[in-house]
């Protein structure tokens, strides 16, 4: 009897059998107390099943910030199969990120990028009206402790910004929206098209910044006139700037002296650039050299020069090794 | 004796007399330029500290009323009165060459620099004094040969920097024939190795020998080109290091040649106009009242 009902238990085990923990050692139970323990599991799982659809019905529907945010929060991490109940056909946590931005942005009225499904893949994944030629977009999980989830084209691999829910942090990498959207980019999609997708970027930025208070790195794309766009290489060249006099010169620009003989380069309605070395007085440290744009809306930052001066854009990648923006090391190499 | 000490006294009377009054005229003197400094009558202050350049710039006379013995008297304080005259010349200097900015050197000492563009040029002092620019010799000459070379279309450095691209092109197809030049050499050496495995004639010899050197020399010279092509690299390196520096100076000419175009229509003019400086600005001390208001 044992040995027959001991078989068809190996069906419940999908996985291994280390998952299962059965609360009490089973060979020490009768067999009505196998069966109640089997039958209390079964509990569990359903249980776990129907919260999960709970959570799935609220990040789908609700109205509220809050309980999206909440939602995408359990789902990210969410574990639908049990050792005694699995599901067969399951989105993968990565695409709860995807349904959470679509459904962030609807909510501000700004949605923009359209949630397609591939069967081939058979995942989620966002493609933008204007560069969907070019490629399209998903989440990878980051599958070591540190958890969250990095938005990458799939066809190129650039990883445009990490997003951890628990720890309440975005961050863009400079390197990858360079890459893709000033190079990659460049010559197959329109400018309108691209700055479209910027302010996409910009738009989860903001509303995880002003609807759960992330910590919010945008690096290069810092519209806001306080950013300070730090160069990754601290030692800025004088033939660097002296390469950038001569090439706005061609581009019917003066590279001027600023207060403090920052040079200055003042473009078209009101914008103006700065380069600057940053010194820290107190304790005597030279940190290295940043950018500055300043413009009276606070809406363009350096991407959008980079963008729109096709000048400064061949400026910047001729001379990347010494002029990229730094993003947070933590998350980007 | 006491002859001797009538004419002592007399002569001593005299001597007094002269001394007092001698005294009286540097007092007088010196009164007047401090009643002029006052009155921040700057024209004043420069006719008599200088009475010579005054007359002959302003009243055009050949002998003028120059005092240089008590001129001799301020040389010691020259520079608190450059200083002092700084003030108005600098407002004036300011309106008139707007493209120069002054920099503060010393008490009374200025130096000047052309544009507020990066790395503009130092381009030369300020004889406050003198009311007269002291131009450095090396930059004035680059850009008074700048304006020349405008008549055949060129910047100052179009045939130094078409000469280097040259070069550059020289070294890269220097270095993009390697690859043939390698073909080359295994050829020659193909040859080579042929020559001296025949068997050669003794009345063929000779013949033999030269045609043999002449696959060597082949051969060195086109060691000799790979050599070349190693060094490439780091010449075009430098090549592009001075095409960019010249390309900077040719950036920077221009834009004080625009300046100058914009401000007084052509180099001719704008050295008349440094030419008459002096003039041209106690003229216009007289015009503005001494710019007093300027100052206040």
């Amino acid at each position: 009897m044992s040995r027959e009902y001991e078989k068809p238990t190996e069906v419940f085990k999908p996985h291994n059998s280390a998952d299962v923990e059965p609360t009490e050692n089973a060979t020490t139970l009768s067999t009505s107390g196998r069966l109640i323990s089997y039958n209390d599991q079964l509990k569990d799982s359903l249980e776990n099943g129907y919260n999960f659809t709970k959570l799935l019905d609220q990040l789908i529907t609700t109205t509220s910030t809050n309980e999206l945010f909440e939602a995408a929060q359990a789902l990210s991490t969410y574990q639908l199969d049990t050792a005694y109940l699995t599901f067969p056909q399951q989105y993968s946590q990565s695409d709860f990120y995807l349904i959470f931005i679509n459904r962030l942005l609807a909510l501000h009225d700004r949605e923009r990028v359209i949630l397609q499904s591939s069967d081939r893949y058979n995942e989620l994944y966002h493609e933008f009206p204007g560069i969907n030629s070019a490629g399209y977009f998903i989440f990878k999980l980051e599958n070591t402790v540190q958890g969250g989830a990095y938005y990458t084209e799939k066809t190129t691999g650039e990883a445009l910004f990490y997003l951890n829910f628990e720890k309440h942090v975005l961050r863009f990498n400079s390197r990858a929206v360079t890459q893709l959207l000033l190079v990659e980019y460049h010559e197959k999609i329109s400018q309108d098209a691209i700055k479209g997708f910027e302010n996409y970027l910009l738009d989860i930025g903001n509303f995880l910044k002003e609807d759960y208070g992330f910590d919010v790195d945008f690096t290069l794309l810092d519209p806001s006139n306080s950013a300070v766009y730090q160069l990754a290489d601290p030692n800025l060249p004088n033939s660097i700037i002296d390469r950038l006099f001569v090439e706005a010169a061609n581009g019917g620009r003066m590279l001027e002296l600023g207060e403090n003989s920052s040079p200055i380069l003042k473009l078209d309605s009101g914008t103006v650039i700065e380069l600057f070395e940053q010194h820290n007085y107190e304790d005597d440290i030279d940190l290295g050299w940043g950018i500055k744009v300043y413009d009276q809306q606070h809406k363009i930052g350096w991407f959008d020069v980079l963008l729109r001066y096709e000048f400064l854009r061949s400026w910047y990648l001729e001379n990347l090794n010494t002029l990229e923006i730094q993003s947070d090391a933590l998350y980007f190499n | 004796m006491a002859n001797s000490n009538t004419v002592s006294d007399r002569e001593h009377v005299q001597a007094t007399q002269e001394l007092s009054k001698a005294v009286a005229n540097k007092i007088r003197y010196l009164q007047t330029l401090a009643t002029a400094i006052d009155n921040k009558d700057d024209r004043l202050v420069y006719q008599l500290i200088d009475g010579d350049r005054y007359s002959e710039q302003i009243v055009q006379a050949k002998h003028g009323s120059a005092d240089t013995d008590n001129e001799n008297l301020v040389s010691d304080i020259a520079a608190k009165l450059g200083q002092y005259l700084s003030a108005n010349l600098l407002a004036y200097l300011a309106e008139t060459y707007p493209f120069f900015y002054f920099e503060q050197i010393g008490l009374g000492k200025f130096q000047f620099y052309f544009g507020n563009w990066w790395d503009r040029r130092l381009f030369g002092e300020l004889d406050v004094i003198k009311v007269q620019f002291i131009f450095d010799s090396t930059e004035y000459e680059k850009l008074r040969r700048a304006f020349e070379l405008e008549g055949q279309s060129k910047r100052l450095n179009s045939d130094k920097i078409s000469m280097l691209s040259s070069q550059a092109d020289q070294l890269q197809a220097l270095i993009d024939s390697q690859e043939q030049r390698d073909t080359e050499k295994e050829k020659t050496r193909l040859q080579l190795k042929k020559l001296a495995q025949e068997k050669v004639m003794p009345w063929e010899a000779s013949k033999a020998k030269e045609a043999k050197q002449q696959l060597v020399n082949q051969l060195s010279n086109l060691t000799e080109q790979d050599e070349k092509a190693q060094d490439a690299y780091r010449l075009i390196k430098d090549n592009e290091k001075k095409v960019l520096e010249l390309s900077k100076e040719d950036t920077l000419i221009g834009y004080e040649k625009q300046s100058i175009i914009a401000k007084f229509g052509s180099f001719d003019a704008f050295e008349a106009r440094c030419e008459s400086l002096y003039r041209d600005y106690i003229a216009d001390l007289i015009a503005t009242n001494g710019r007093k208001n300027t100052n206040e």
